[in-house]
């Protein structure tokens, strides 16, 4: 694999204008030192509700505001606040310390919703439980921040009529493009080094995307793809050999090895195109949110590349001013384990509508203790948003009151679908590249 | 209030094995005497001071009348209709007698005092008249009725005499003298009855002192110096009616119309008050309708006090801030009133009525008044007997406010408090305080809980954590006074911790039923429901004792209290364990109430047993007696049926009634009423035992506790060598029998067989065919398998429980589970987790290996802060302890550093152990968990190998390994050792930083390197370590915060809590600075 210019007619990769905007997930100065999550809270609660405020006159302008402490029982009202789930199963770290073990161990499950699960609304001022079936504590979870109208009932209970949330953020226009395919390719769990990763298939995405595979057609395409992001998950070490002590040479090569096969990887594709990789759940980064980019000690071979960035994780960038935002799956996976909706897009779509990528953090979700700032909420909408490490492809266009038009995609785990995905640049159509390769014994 | 003080819920002294061979295992109670209180004594001139500041307190009086109880029916003013009610409380006190109702007395009379509350919720007071003390004296022989006329001159004068100092209005002291035929409860006697003299006297306590004198010894004509044996003149004068009227605590009792008289000056704040005669009082037994309760009102309270920095809060100095009330109508699942009463202006909170005053005397008044309008039947709370209802009565009287202390249901009656002690053998000694509220029961949670539960704990937090899973937020005391120095929205959080401790209770007390359990009690045993809380035991034989012997015109005597010296008994028999890890099933075979029914089958009683006198002059048929293996002599039932066998009898089969009940029962109210039912029962009839051997009790009888244990003994041996001969390879079986322990009332058989199934079914027939040769009701019964079964020592051990042959029931643990609370949590956790390794999972070597890497990280310094922490109460100051003790030197080094967090008299002390210089003693290295944690300080991990693990490992390890010491505790493992180094001690204030490589620790003089040039190949490798240690440290903190906002239940304000109790308190701590020094190291790779 040398050169693909073989031919005088040879082609010519395209070119695409990049910028990131990762800076505000990055976190640099700040340190713990002794911080609280009451903080972000705060913060959290007083943007969106500053937006929320901005939207009443249009949706009930009749109805006064109150706060949580200013309700009167039977008047009617609106209150904007951080909602709190009560949940019967989820699990808590106390629970460790109880008395008796139970003989058979508690399997953990997937989803820790309860038809006991109840809301409560919270502001500076206090807390209110929330009744009636307007809200469906199915579908929220503790974090979001929601107006609600309705009125306090006897007792401290507040009788829910209606609701409303954020909405979709304003969008920067779709840059008018002039009928020139590019695309970006998104690809997650590429698990280097586990039981489920096949090196041959990850090569041969490799080859396609450097253009060392196929006909001249295939060729031609490859060609159009000016950013590749890989989001998350790359690779898989074996996190039992980090407990503290000194490693056996052996150990060593074990843990080290399948980094530096995914180097090898991500050096073949840096020599040609520009590629961003995002850290994930299972790599060798921290995991509270927002994670910070993998460190370029750990790839010695591709890092001597300009082309090849380390991202953080959520990843904000725009390519040739069409807007990415995407994470490598936890705020939702988290969402899939304290609510419920019918697939991944729609747990995309409410994170959206609710103005906020991560409502769990800190809740269920780690992340980083800010004092200053919510950097999970989303100021202005994105054109496409994609997260990464999901079960199944999946894609849907969805639009906003004022005209806001998002693709969003689940980025199946390749090591698993072998499917990675191509987001064309002018249309915002999507396409799945997938590789199968069958071993015979 | 919470905190400093509820943590100082203090553990009673231990309390003796649970031996039963100590003969006293009984409360050893003081003797309670009747005190006469007269209506005039305690009255305040009320109305003058209620009217200074009425109009002030009109708005208050307004906001308080919702809270009122529903209107009174109009039948009762009319006194046409009858009057339904459930008693809770009752006492006396003396008056003048009533005019309409006993034309024919005068003078000061006791007057019986009956607080109770209708099915419609209204509270009554029932005035009884006519109800006079009395006792008994044998009557000596030959005394004809005018011996009487004179006996009784000469008594009254002897009364009068001794009596002279007293300020009783009384025309005579002793009202009658009659003769009537009783018999003695005491020994077996051929004579049907014998004449007594029944003595009545004028105020009830003129029983003592007529005792006194007659104890002594009366000079009477004709014969002389005499002294008397005294019956039944040690019954408090409340109970002697209750009996005498067939009332037991807690029943209903109906007045019928027009036998009552609606009081013309009322004298309680009971919405009816009405007089009548005792002998129109119609006591209903609590079945059917009856057994149902009122809707009485629970007041749930909690106060807050402003206390200053380092001391504990004195009533004389510092101001009570908040009081937090709760109000549940029983029966009811959420409480109808709560509120709370602020000193200073407080944020409103949902739900809750917030009341702000200006003045802490506006906050007393309120509170006083706020008690009269709601008129509580029951106030519970969490030590508000020993603190809050004190508390507020001595500030009260340092604010000089006369009027605030008439909290209970007589008007103008001043709340009084003064010092009690209740020492039991069972619960120890006690100090309390006693806090009179006429007719309303005190019910403090926390005394329950002493009384009831064997904890670790009683901090409200650790008792929370027990019953209701959940950890409750603690709020140090030095942070209350901030928070009250604040502002409204800092008062208003200390309202809302307020309030939740004030919820606590009610909660407690509906988890653990205690209203069920406690009245059913006081039903069964027939004593009012305050003396369940108040006494020990005996009173409650005692009052079942009286009442059956008053239908067999029995009397007790009053045995003078004949010291401990009559010393003690052998006791129950323990079969010598055969200690070792049984991994075939072994069966239990219990005997179902094993001591009552020996009572029963041998019909053991104070009116069976034979004097050794008696055996020989009555010559009685060896056919019609029993001689027990102790040597005594009892009648059997054909001659004369004993009167305990009786009362366990029909204890028993109420007990089998109320199962049965409890089975078809489908109402969740009725449930709780039956299951409170049998369980008092139970715990009833197996108190039996236990008041005949105690030797400073009311009525002690040796022969009887002796004579039972004997038995016992005799059927734990017949039992085993039954099992022994009959299950052998002889008779057929596969394999022989064994008997590996026995103890008590229970024998432990290995019949060799391999599955639980096949244990089962020997288990079976092996109690049939024992059971068939015992008397009845002696019964064998097989419950249980044990298997695996760790056999330790005697009363220690541990195995899986099987009832059914597919699937074992739990864990059962006796005498190993370190519930003790001067271990720290890795013991625990350690024991726990091997036991569960080697019974459950099966796996020894598993066991053995987590023992060896829990020590390994013990010794690497790799153990969380917070599985090490010992936690001792601190119960006096420093000097009066006599023996160094390292939480209390820990504490005076604490008041040195900072007096104002440093631990009072009354709080706990949680400490670990550090290391310091060779010989040090143990008490000079406690130090604080928070500053070790600060300053890393290194523990001293051989102190925790040594004093903490190694005992309780040896314990199991012993019958399991060989050489289970040198295996566990001096294996290859314990080599490597890791101390962390001091920051702040003297000599590294000396030391200079410098970094130092990653990988190799060698020194690295370029600050910007993050490794050496040796380590600079494995730098991923090395990446890795410290990122994954980051994540790892993430993920904890993310969830010990969140945790904790929880439990405030708050996500916009800061976690204030301070719990020691908590088991993740330092963890937190511990996260948050591990968090900071791990981020540290990580960024020096960004360079």
């Amino acid at each position: 694999m040398t050169a693909m210019d073989v031919d005088t007619g040879a082609l010519q990769r395209k070119q695409s204008l990049y910028k990131s905007m990762d800076e505000i997930f990055e976190i640099q100065k700040e340190m713990y030192k002794g911080q609280q999550y009451s903080q972000i809270y705060y913060i959290r609660l007083h943007l969106i509700r500053t937006l929320i405020y901005s939207l009443l006159p249009n949706w009930k302008p009749h109805l006064p505001v109150c706060t949580v402490l200013g309700l009167e029982e039977g008047k009617e009202c609106i209150i904007v606040g951080t909602l709190y789930k009560h949940m019967k199963l989820k699990p808590t770290i106390l629970s460790e310390y109880s008395k008796e073990r139970s003989a058979t161990p508690l399997v953990s499950p997937d989803n820790f919703v309860h038809p006991d699960d109840s809301l409560v609304l919270e502001d500076e001022s206090g807390r209110v439980n929330l009744k009636g079936n307007v809200l469906s504590p199915s579908v929220y979870v503790t974090g979001n921040v929601v107006a609600l109208h309705g009125k306090e009932t006897g007792g401290g209970d507040f009788f829910v009529e209606d609701l409303l949330e954020a909405g979709l953020p304003p969008q920067l226009d779709l840059p008018n493009k002039s009928g020139e395919d590019k695309y970006v390719v998104l690809v997650s769990g590429l698990n280097v080094g586990s039981s489920s990763s096949n090196p041959l298939q990850l090569q041969l995405l490799v080859d396609h995307i450097t253009g060392h595979l196929g006909d001249k057609k295939e060729q031609h395409s490859a060609a159009q793809i000016v950013q590749v992001v890989v989001a998350g998950n790359s690779v898989q070490i074996q996190h039992g050999l980090l407990n503290g002590q000194n490693l056996a040479s052996k150990d060593q090569s074990k843990l080290s090895e399948p980094i530096k096969e995914l180097d090898i990887f991500l050096t073949q594709i840096a020599a040609g195109i520009p590629i961003d990789i995002m850290a994930g759940y299972n790599d060798p980064a921290n995991f509270a949110l927002p994670q910070q980019p993998l460190n370029r000690c750990l790839f010695p071979g591709s890092s001597a590349y300009n082309t090849f960035r380390s991202c953080t994780n959520p990843h904000l960038f725009d390519v040739d001013n069409v807007r990415f935002l995407g994470t490598s799956g936890q705020n939702i996976d988290d969402l899939n384990k304290y609510s419920e909706a019918k697939d991944t897009l729609e747990f995309m779509e409410r994170t959206l509508r609710w103005r906020h990528l991560a409502p769990t953090a800190p809740n269920t979700l780690g992340c980083y203790p800010f004092t200053d700032r919510d950097p999970f909420f989303i100021e202005s909408c994105p054109h496409v948003y994609f997260v990464g490490n999901q079960d199944k492809y999946a894609t849907r266009i969805i639009k906003g009151s004022e005209g806001q038009v998002v693709r969003l995609i689940s980025v199946p785990k390749f090591s698993e679908t072998g499917i990675a995905v191509m987001v064309n640049l002018k249309n915002l159509e999507c396409s799945t590249l997938s590789f199968a390769v069958q071993i015979s014994s | 209030m919470n905190n400093g003080r509820k943590r100082a819920a203090q553990q009673p002294p231990a309390p003796p094995q649970p031996s039963k061979h100590i003969a006293t295992e009984m409360p050893m109670e003081e003797e309670y005497m009747d005190e006469d209180v007269f209506i005039e004594q305690n009255l305040v001139d009320e109305d003058q001071l209620i009217l200074r500041d009425m109009e002030d307190r009109e708005a208050l009086a307004n906001r308080l009348h919702k809270w009122k109880r529903p209107l009174l029916c109009s039948g009762y003013h009319s006194e046409s209709q009858n009057i339904v009610f459930q008693q809770l409380e009752i006492d006396y006190m003396i008056g003048e007698s009533h005019k309409g109702l006993m034309p024919n007395s005068s003078g000061s009379t006791a007057i019986i005092r009956i607080f109770g509350v209708t099915k419609e919720g209204n509270s009554v007071c029932c005035n009884v008249h006519g109800f006079e003390p009395y006792f008994y004296i044998s009557c000596p022989p030959g005394m004809g009725p005018d011996d009487i006329s004179r006996f009784h001159q000469i008594l009254e004068g002897r009364m009068r005499e001794a009596n002279k100092s007293n300020k009783f209005s009384v025309p005579k002291f002793i009202l009658r003298i009659e003769l009537v035929q009783k018999k003695s409860i005491m020994y077996y006697q051929q004579h049907s009855s014998q004449p007594f003299l029944k003595i009545v006297v004028a105020l009830p306590t003129l029983v003592a002192s007529c005792r006194g004198i007659l104890d002594k010894g009366i000079q009477i004509d004709g014969l002389g110096m005499k002294s008397f044996m005294t019956y039944e003149s040690n019954v408090l004068f409340v109970l002697r009616f209750m009996i005498d009227c067939k009332i037991v605590g807690g029943n209903w009792i109906e007045v019928p119309a027009h036998k009552y008289k609606k009081s013309t000056k009322s004298l309680s704040y009971s919405q009816f008050e009405f007089d009548c005669l005792y002998s129109d009082l119609i006591s209903h037994v609590p079945e059917g309708e009856f057994s149902k309760m009122a809707p009485f009102r629970i007041l749930s309270f909690d106060i807050e006090c402003a206390g200053r920095k380092g001391l504990f809060p004195d009533a004389k100095y510092d101001p009570v801030i908040q009081i937090a009330n709760l109000v549940t109508l029983q029966g009811e699942e959420q409480p109808f009133v709560r509120n709370v009463m602020t000193l200073k202006s407080c944020s409103p909170i949902v739900g809750v009525d917030v009341m702000s005053f200006d003045t802490e005397r506006e906050v007393l008044l309120a509170w006083r008044d706020f008690i009269r309008e709601v008129d509580p039947d029951i106030i519970i709370g969490y030590n508000i007997c020993k603190f809050d209802l004190p508390y507020l009565i001595e500030r009260a009287e340092t604010l000089k406010i006369a009027e605030f202390p008439i909290l209970g249901r007589i008007r103008n009656s001043r709340t009084r408090v003064r010092d009690t002690s209740f020492s039991s053998r069972q619960y120890g000694t006690r100090e309390s305080k006693e806090v009179t509220l006429e007719g309303r029961v005190q019910f403090d949670l926390l005394q329950a809980m002493q009384r009831d539960y064997k904890l670790s704990s009683y901090s409200l937090n650790s008792v929370s954590a027990h019953f209701l899973n959940e950890q409750k937020e603690d709020v140090h005391h030095s942070i209350i006074s901030d928070l009250q120095n604040g502002n409204p929205e800092t008062r208003r959080r200390l309202a809302v911790y307020c309030l939740k401790d004030a919820y606590l209770p009610q909660r407690l007390l509906d988890k653990l039923m205690y209203i069920y359990n406690y009245v059913e009690m006081a039903r069964v045993t027939g004593v009012p429901i305050s003396f369940l809380l108040a006494r020990g035991q005996s009173i409650k034989v005692l009052s079942q004792l009286l009442r059956k012997a008053k239908q067999k015109n029995l009397v007790l005597p009053n045995v003078k209290q004949a010291g401990s010296e009559q010393g003690t008994y052998e006791g129950a028999t323990v079969l010598e364990p055969r200690a070792g890890f049984y991994e075939k099933p072994i069966a239990t075979l219990d005997f179902a109430s094993l001591y009552p029914s020996i009572m029963m089958a041998y019909n053991l009683c104070y009116c069976t047993l034979v004097t050794p006198e008696d055996v020989r002059k009555l010559n009685l048929p060896p056919e019609c007696v029993n001689k027990t293996p102790s040597g005594e002599i009892f009648v059997k039932s054909n001659l004369q049926k004993g009167i305990l066998p009786e009362i366990l009898e029909e204890l028993l089969a109420a007990r089998r009634r109320a199962k049965a009940d409890l089975k078809e029962a489908k109402d969740p109210l009725v449930k709780a009423v039956l299951d409170g039912r049998q369980l008092a029962l139970k715990i009833s009839a197996n108190s039996v035992y236990g008041f005949t051997g105690a030797t400073i009790g009311q009525l002690p009888c040796l022969e009887i506790s002796s004579s039972v244990t004997s038995y016992g003994r005799q059927m734990i041996e017949h039992t085993k060598k039954l099992v022994e001969d009959k299950f052998t390879t002889l008779n057929g079986f596969e394999h022989k029998a064994e008997v590996i322990y026995g103890d008590t009332d229970s024998v432990m058989v290995q019949f060799g067989v391999q599955t639980v199934d096949d244990a089962m079914k020997l288990g079976r027939e092996a109690a049939d065919y024992i059971s068939g040769t015992f008397i009845k009701p002696i019964k064998l019964e097989f419950e249980k398998v044990y298997f695996p079964y760790l056999l330790i020592s005697k009363k220690r051990y541990a195995g899986l429980y099987w009832t059914n042959p597919d699937k074992f029931d739990k864990m059962d643990t006796k005498g190993i589970e370190t519930v003790r609370r001067d271990n720290c949590l890795l013991v625990k956790n350690l024991v726990t987790e091997c036991l569960n390794k080697i019974l459950i999972d099966r796996d020894i070597p598993g066991a053995v290996q987590y023992v060896k890497n829990t020590i390994s990280d013990l010794l690497m310094n790799r153990m969380d802060l917070s599985l090490l922490v010992i936690t001792k109460g601190l119960t006096k100051s420093g000097e009066d302890y006599d023996v160094k003790a390292a939480h209390v030197e820990l504490a005076e080094r604490m008041r040195k550093r900072d007096a104002a967090t440093a631990p009072n008299v009354g709080d706990r002390v949680p400490y670990v152990i550090v290391k310091a210089a060779k010989g040090a003693k143990a008490y000079e290295r406690s130090e604080d968990p928070i500053y070790v944690l600060e300053n890393n300080i290194p523990i001293d991990p051989q102190y925790y190998l040594e004093n903490q693990i190694s005992k309780p490992l040896l314990r199991i390890f012993d019958p399991i390994l060989k050489n289970a010491s040198r295996e566990l505790l001096h294996g290859s493992h314990t080599r490597a050792i890791s101390i962390s180094t001091p920051s702040n001690s003297g000599i590294m204030k000396f030391a200079k930083k410098q970094l130092s490589c990653v990988g190799c620790k060698a020194l690295i003089s370029n600050k910007d390197q993050t490794l050496c040039s040796h380590c600079k190949g494995r730098e991923a490798e090395l990446y890795c370590k410290t990122v994954d240690n980051v994540s790892e440290l993430e993920k904890l903190f993310g969830r010990l915060w969140t945790q904790c906002q929880e439990c405030q239940g708050s996500l916009h304000q800061d976690v204030l809590c301070t719990s020691r109790d908590c088991p993740i308190f330092y963890r937190r701590k511990k996260a948050q600075k591990d968090m900071a020094e791990a981020k540290v190291q990580l960024d020096r790779w960004n360079f």
